[in-house]
């Protein structure tokens, strides 16, 4: 009788609907903001918070890809440097090739997308583990955008220069008659966009739900009698479609893409998703808490100097929360059995 | 029993492709190089001892072969413009030329390799710009044991063994860093006052261009605002520091934790938030581009705000300076620079004497950018 009164916050219907692990996260990231906000009076300014968001754009887009990865029991470590191929290689066509803006945008997205494909076929038909997969992508990806280039860096246009355009998609920076500025973040509004888009498409649609349940068991998912490599490619595809996407956040906040570079990039992003509340081992996971995890990291990130931390604590910081948010996963699952 | 045969098949496949490789390797050597001092130093493979070495270089008459180039990498332009330069100098020249460098600037491992592998290829004489000079100590001597002739260019190889390296074509950088100062210091002398604050970004505390850019700077600063009579102190980095109690200037230095843009980003972005920050430079083009792109949101940096300052070109920062956002910047001559190494590297391999060049640097801002003299420099 007392057992069942004990433990009476897990029963509160708000806790229920949310779900620990994704309250947990919500909590540390309200206490994350408050704390910095306290600390700095510069942290609170809203040029700070845009700044938050503009470094936040391209590690969300990842996230939300490698997500689905993710939930079907794998991982995608190509996602940092097919990032910078797709960036790389569209970027080289505007300024080098003359290419249209426009074009160049869903070249760099349909880069992503073939990546995402190849990684996902070589997965499910030949039957690779995708850690392995993955891998060998990472380092064809970050090979072809160098010699896509010839190992030179790109740099996407600047707003007020031809083709700049494509800026407005994630950042409108307007100067005033008076001087001023306004900073509307507009990547904001694509990301959660794209984030509720891709909830729908996890949690609502048949593709959604049948990637769930391949990541949870994909034997018996199989034996249900659902094609589990079309779901599993699918997923991947998601993953390669939206580091396309990213590329084309980080070269309109960053301008510079350079060859080489990306490796490093997709750790952070599955930070985000493991913060979140997406279980490595698959069939579980949520957007929601996905990007949650992103602004975690991207708070920490921006946060730290603003006490007076040199930025190689923010990887410190970041590794400490990472091994919490597991802890919190692990503990729950243990207590549930 | 098949199991067996095929494990057999393939280690005999692995055995005869290593013997091929390194059969290959010899016969590639010798192959393009026609130069005599090298033939004779084509059968030593890897660190041999040849004390005759350098003699046979400078006994040697005749053609040059290769000339191998080891840059920081290729991933700013202007490393493009360094390659362009010698290409045509090699061109003029007759030699052929080959120019190698790692992925990223904080690639030094890979650097290495490169090294080894351009001494392997018994070149008539190499270009090397060090990301590290201690982590290529091994293919220095190497190369000097295999009487190969080193040049160093852009950062050159700084510390580098008595003899190792011939000559260097390199900017002057702790000239450039001076230059820096000096022109920063007439746009900010009127703001200087007790808890002012100058940044500087450097991209890393390693490179010997990157380290002297900052050294020039910061002594040159630290003197001129001195001889106002304010206290000044250095402070931000280990490599840098030089902390003075009470002071009343403060140069406060940022180094990223590694070589990327989101973090030299964010280093900008705190400095530009803390409003006692009157100037600050970025001492290469990486940091410059990243002052610029940190400043998008908060507009801080221009003619009536914080002095901005920047190094080489690049259309963001060249963008910036034509605007008036970058107070003025300092370039290098890359071209220059490619065409007297493979000048110096052609000299060396044959024998005769060669001496350091300065390359020179100009301080350049939208009022003179498009001077004849400068711009063929200001490369996208």
């Amino acid at each position: 009788m007392e057992k069942e009164q004990k433990v009476s916050w897990k029963n509160n219907s708000i806790v229920k609907a949310v779900g620990t692990q994704r309250l947990v996260a919500i909590l540390a990231l309200l206490v994350l903001i408050l704390f910095f906000s306290i600390a700095s009076a510069s942290f609170r300014q809203y040029t700070t918070f845009v700044s938050i968001l503009d470094a936040s754009y391209y590690i969300g887009f990842m996230a939300i890809g490698i997500c689905f990865a993710i939930i079907t029991g794998g991982i995608d470590l190509s996602i940092g440097t097919v990032l910078v191929c797709s960036s790389l290689i569209s970027g080289t066509l505007f300024v080098r090739s003359g290419f249209p803006m426009g074009i160049c945008l869903l070249i760099g997205v349909a880069i992503g997308i073939l990546f995402g494909l190849v990684n996902g076929l070589m997965i499910s038909k030949m039957g690779l583990p995708p850690f392995v997969a993955t891998l060998g992508s990472m380092m064809v990806s970050k090979a072809i955008g160098s010699i896509f280039t010839s190992a030179q860096s790109v740099t996407w246009p600047q707003a007020n220069q031809p083709g700049g355009w494509f800026r407005s998609i994630f950042k409108i920076n307007i100067t005033s008659a008076s001087g001023s500025q306004i900073l509307i973040p507009t990547g904001f509004l694509l990301l959660i966009l794209c984030a509720v888009i891709m909830s729908i498409v996890l949690n609502k649609t048949r593709t959604g739900r049948y990637i769930l349940a391949l990541g949870s068991n994909k034997e018996a998912t199989r034996l249900s009698g659902v094609n589990v490599d079309k779901y599993q490619t699918i997923a991947f595809v998601f993953s390669g479609m939206f580091a396309g996407i990213a590329g084309l956040a980080y070269g309109a906040i960053y301008s510079t893409l350079l060859p080489g570079a990306g490796s490093g990039f997709e750790m952070d992003a599955i930070a985000s998703v493991v913060i979140g509340g997406t279980s490595m081992a698959g069939g579980v996971g949520t957007i929601f808490g996905t990007i949650i995890g992103v602004y975690i990291m991207a708070v920490l990130k921006t946060g730290l100097p603003f006490i007076g931390l040199m930025n190689y604590w923010q990887q410190f910081f970041t590794g400490i929360v990472l091994i919490f948010a597991v802890f919190v996963d692990v503990f729950n699952k243990r207590k549930k059995n | 029993m098949k199991r067996k045969i095929l494990s057999v098949l393939v280690a005999t496949a692995m055995v005869t492709t290593l013997l091929a490789g390194c059969g290959a390797k010899t016969e590639e050597a010798a192959a393009p190089v026609e130069e005599a001092a090298v033939e004779e130093a084509a059968p030593v493979e890897e660190a041999a001892v040849e004390e005759a070495a350098p003699a046979e270089a400078a006994a040697t008459e005749g053609e040059v072969g290769l000339i191998y180039l080891v840059s920081k990498g290729f991933q700013h332009q202007f490393w493009q413009a360094v390659y362009q330069g010698a290409q045509e100098e090699a061109a003029e020249l007759g030699v052929e030329i080959k120019m190698e460098g790692p992925a990223t600037e904080s690639d030094i491992a890979d650097q290495v390799q490169m090294l080894n592998n351009a001494v392997n290829q018994k070149p008539s004489a190499i270009g090397l710009a060090a990301l590290d000079t201690e982590a290529c100590l091994d293919g220095i001597t190497a190369a000097m044991n295999a009487g190969i002739p080193i040049i160093g260019f852009d950062s050159g190889v700084a510390n580098a063994p008595e003899g190792a390296i011939f000559a260097s074509a390199s900017t002057d950088n702790y000239a450039a860093g001076v230059l820096a100062a000096e022109e920063t210091y007439k746009l900010i002398e009127a703001k200087l006052a007790a808890g002012t604050k100058i940044g500087v970004l450097s991209q890393d505390a390693t490179g010997e261009s990157v380290l002297n850019r900052g050294f020039g700077f910061i002594d040159k600063m630290k003197e001129l605002i001195e001889a106002k009579g304010l206290k000044v102190s250095v402070e931000g980095h280990a490599k840098f520091e030089n902390k003075v109690d009470g002071a009343d200037v403060v140069i406060q230095v940022a180094v990223p934790a590694s070589v990327t843009a989101e973090l030299m980003v964010v280093d900008a972005q705190n400095m530009l938030n803390d409003d006692s920050f009157i100037a600050i430079y970025g001492s290469n083009q990486g940091t410059a581009e990243a002052l610029v792109t940190a400043d998008e949101n908060m507009d801080k940096v221009g003619p009536d705000g914080i002095v901005g300052v920047g190094f080489d070109a690049g259309t963001v920062i060249k963008e910036a300076v034509r605007s008036g956002k970058l107070a003025g910047a300092i370039t290098q001559d890359p071209l220059n620079m490619g065409r007297k190494t493979v000048e110096l590297a052609v000299k060396a391999a044959k024998g005769e004497a060669v001496e350091d060049v300065d390359t020179g640097c100009q301080w350049y801002t939208a009022d003179n950018m498009d001077d004849e003299n400068i711009a063929p420099n200001l490369y996208d």
